[in-house]
């Protein structure tokens, strides 16, 4: 009897894997697939004209830390891209703190509103994502640029005399991708905030816990799981921005984004891009890991 | 003791919405509840009970009036302020901590030292006999546990008071029973004034020191079981708190002439005039079935009987077809030989006959 149903749990497994074959093996290549040419790319000579040349190498590697002057051959490290890193790693971490600050109250005013309000305020909060990207940035661009809207008006109303030089710098940079990304940490709040009972703050209050109690004991660790994939969900696409920082932060502020394009265009030097975009996966999976292991710490000792 | 020990509403009134949609929760409240109390609010579903509670707990301000404490005026003091804690209805066991952490969240926060909550917590958890349980999330806690450890959380403070809300409605019938004499004894352990929200007018009767009847934001009556029980202030009291049988007529001196014929002595002197048309009480434990005439008793008709384990309702009509409930103890066999149709006559309990005062 029970080896009966065993063999038809069993059988029932097999047929399971069987129907999900074309997706574990779209799954397989997409995912995998695109990481493994960069991998061996980057262990490969360039080609003069873009492309690489079958040949091992670990040149590619080499440079992304280390450069060698022109003239005299001397070695040093490679500040350039060591800059790039740095101001990548820097407004990304900037943007998700910065979104989380402004998207948690949002994502509280909208959970606790009534449910039709609730529904359109949610809907009002997916608009942007109507608009291409390109265009949003741009949107961005005209307000901030030197005779933007936000100059011209600054400027009507006698608060400043000469424009505010805020376009094609870091700051513009943040500026943009804060915009950009905020819905995607409203999001995730809204979903575990719209789970969390509110009865718990009122518990709360009644043992004694001030407002700020209340926020880091109880409301913070219950609604975690949002806040923690919020912010992966704004330090990811942060990290490998590209069109952001080509608007807003004009040639010179580049992120690594941009300078990974840069080498598979003009700098044909498909190997060192390939090397930059694998330093790129290694910084998100360690950020990764580290944050999680982070967040979840004070669970066991709160 | 001085006379302003305890709780105090005065003329609380709470009034949720404006225009169209205003509810007047809480009408003009006022009452006392002494320290060490364990007092109950009884009243049907939405009649203000909870709203009074979120008053005296600081979740909700008074539109008028005012809340004391120990004599103090305490009307806007926040929550965290008050010196009074709350048994949710809902548990709002705070889920990512254990149990022990979830009673130890009030000291903590009032800034005691570990030590100190760590030995409070232990002696919590001996008080609701949960000391096995303490590294368990509330997750998994069955219904009766979650709600000892709310109890346990909500005393672990040491408030002067603690406000239960149906703390025991979500129970089934064997543990509410159970926690009933639990509660009951932490009270008398702790000396902490309780007040206790119920829709069971059971469990309000066997547990409390004082009654506070409510009825659509007002309190109707306030006393004893006991008073509550035998000396109703209205109709509304009177049938809802256990079964009870209306009788009308005309008051005469210390008796009182029933419509359904004959005259009947009452138990105690009203404040209704003589001649004017009353109703009465008398509750179906206070009757008996004989089968002849006798001086006080009323011919009667069997009209049905409905058995109930340990004793029997049967009900009857009067002369004038009022309809009288009378309870019997089951005789072993269940059958308390009253068949539909027989007559028989109804011996009222000498003074268990009692006038409403308020006959509105
Ligand atoms: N936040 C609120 N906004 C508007 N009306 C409310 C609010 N809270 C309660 N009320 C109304 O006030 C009245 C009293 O509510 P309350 O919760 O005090 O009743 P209750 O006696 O506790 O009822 P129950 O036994 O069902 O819990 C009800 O008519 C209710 O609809
Ligand atoms: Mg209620």
């Amino acid at each position: 009897m029970s080896t009966d149903s065993d063999r038809l749990e069993r059988q029932r497994n097999r047929n399971g894997w069987l129907l999900s074959t074309p997706a574990l093996v779209l799954l397989a290549f997409g995912a995998t697939g695109p990481l493994l040419i960069m991998f061996v790319y980057s262990f490969l000579e360039p080609g003069k004209y873009g492309n690489v040349i079958w040949e091992f190498s670990t040149k590619a590697w080499f440079n992304v830390f280390v450069q060698r002057d022109i003239f005299d051959g001397t070695l040093s490290p490679a500040d350039a891209h060591l800059t790039i890193l740095w101001r990548s790693v820097k407004l990304s971490l900037m943007t998700t703190i910065f979104t989380f600050i402004v998207g948690f109250p949002t994502a509280w005013f909208i959970a606790t509103r009534p449910p039709r309000m609730r529904t359109l305020l949610l809907f009002l909060i997916t608009i942007p994502f109507w608009t291409n990207l390109l265009i949003r940035t741009f949107a961005i661009n005209q307000i901030i640029r030197n005779e933007g809207l936000l100059n011209t008006l600054l400027l009507k109303l006698g608060i400043i005399n000469e424009p505010l030089l805020i376009i094609y710098s870091d700051f513009a940079v943040f500026i943009g991708m804060t915009y950009v990304y905020l819905p995607l940490m409203v999001l995730p709040l809204f979903a575990s905030i719209d789970r969390f009972d509110m009865r718990l703050v009122e518990a709360g209050y009644d043992l004694y816990a001030s407002r700020w109690q209340v926020l880091k004991r109880v409301i913070v660790p219950i609604v975690k799981p949002g806040i923690i994939s919020g912010s992966i969900l704004v330090f990811i696409p942060s990290l490998g921005a590209y069109v952001t920082p080509r608007i807003l932060g004009g040639g010179r502020n580049m992120m690594i984004g941009n300078f990974i394009e840069l080498q598979f265009g003009q700098g044909r030097n498909w190997p060192l891009g390939a090397a930059l975009s694998v330093i790129l996966l290694l910084i998100v999976a360690v950020a990764l890991v580290v944050y999680v292991r982070f967040a979840n710490r004070g669970d066991s000792n709160v | 003791m001085s006379a302003q020990d305890g709780v105090e509403a005065r003329n609380a009134r709470k009034v949720y919405g404006t225009g169209q949609e205003k509810v007047v929760a809480l009408d003009n409240v006022s009452i006392v509840i002494k320290r060490g109390e364990f007092f109950t609010l009884l009243g049907p579903s939405g009649c203000g009970k909870t709203t009074l509670l979120r008053l005296i707990a600081g979740f909700e301000t008074p539109t008028s009036g005012t809340i004391l404490l120990d004599g103090t005026d305490i009307t806007y003091d926040p929550p965290n302020k008050r010196p009074v804690n709350t048994v949710f209805q809902s548990y709002a066991l705070f889920p990512h901590l254990t149990v022990a952490q979830n009673i130890g969240f009030g000291l903590e926060m009032r800034g005691h030292a570990k030590a100190e909550v760590d030995s409070t917590v232990e002696e919590m958890l001996a008080l609701v006999r949960m000391e096995s349980m303490a590294d368990r999330k509330p997750t998994q806690l069955s219904g009766g546990q979650q709600q000892r450890v709310a109890l346990a959380r909500a005393l672990a403070p040491q408030p002067k008071v603690l406000l239960l809300d149906e703390p025991l409605s979500a129970l089934d019938l064997k543990l509410r029973k159970e926690m009933q004499s639990e509660l009951k004894r932490l009270q008398l352990e702790t000396g902490i004034t309780f007040i206790f929200v119920t829709h069971d007018q059971e469990e309000a009767l066997t547990m409390s020191d004082r009654i506070g009847v409510m009825k659509s934001g007002s309190l109707l009556q306030v006393g004893s079981p006991r008073e509550i029980y035998t000396r109703p202030a209205d109709r509304f009291v009177a049938s809802f708190i256990g079964e009870t049988n209306f009788l009308t007529g005309v008051l005469g001196k210390d008796a009182i002439t029933l419509d359904a014929g004959g005259t009947l002595p009452l138990g105690a002197s009203t404040q209704a005039k003589s001649g004017s048309k009353v109703t009465a009480s008398i509750r179906p434990e206070q009757i008996r079935v004989i089968e002849t005439d006798a001086p006080g008793s009323l011919p009667a008709t069997v009209t049905e009987s409905v058995y109930f384990g340990t004793d029997s309702h049967c009900h009857f009509a009067l002369a004038d077809g009022t309809e009288v409930v009378v309870r019997l103890q089951s005789p072993a066999s269940g059958d308390v030989g009253l068949s539909r149709g027989q007559n028989v006559f109804l011996r009222f309990e000498p003074g268990a006959l009692m006038v409403l005062e308020d006959q509105a």
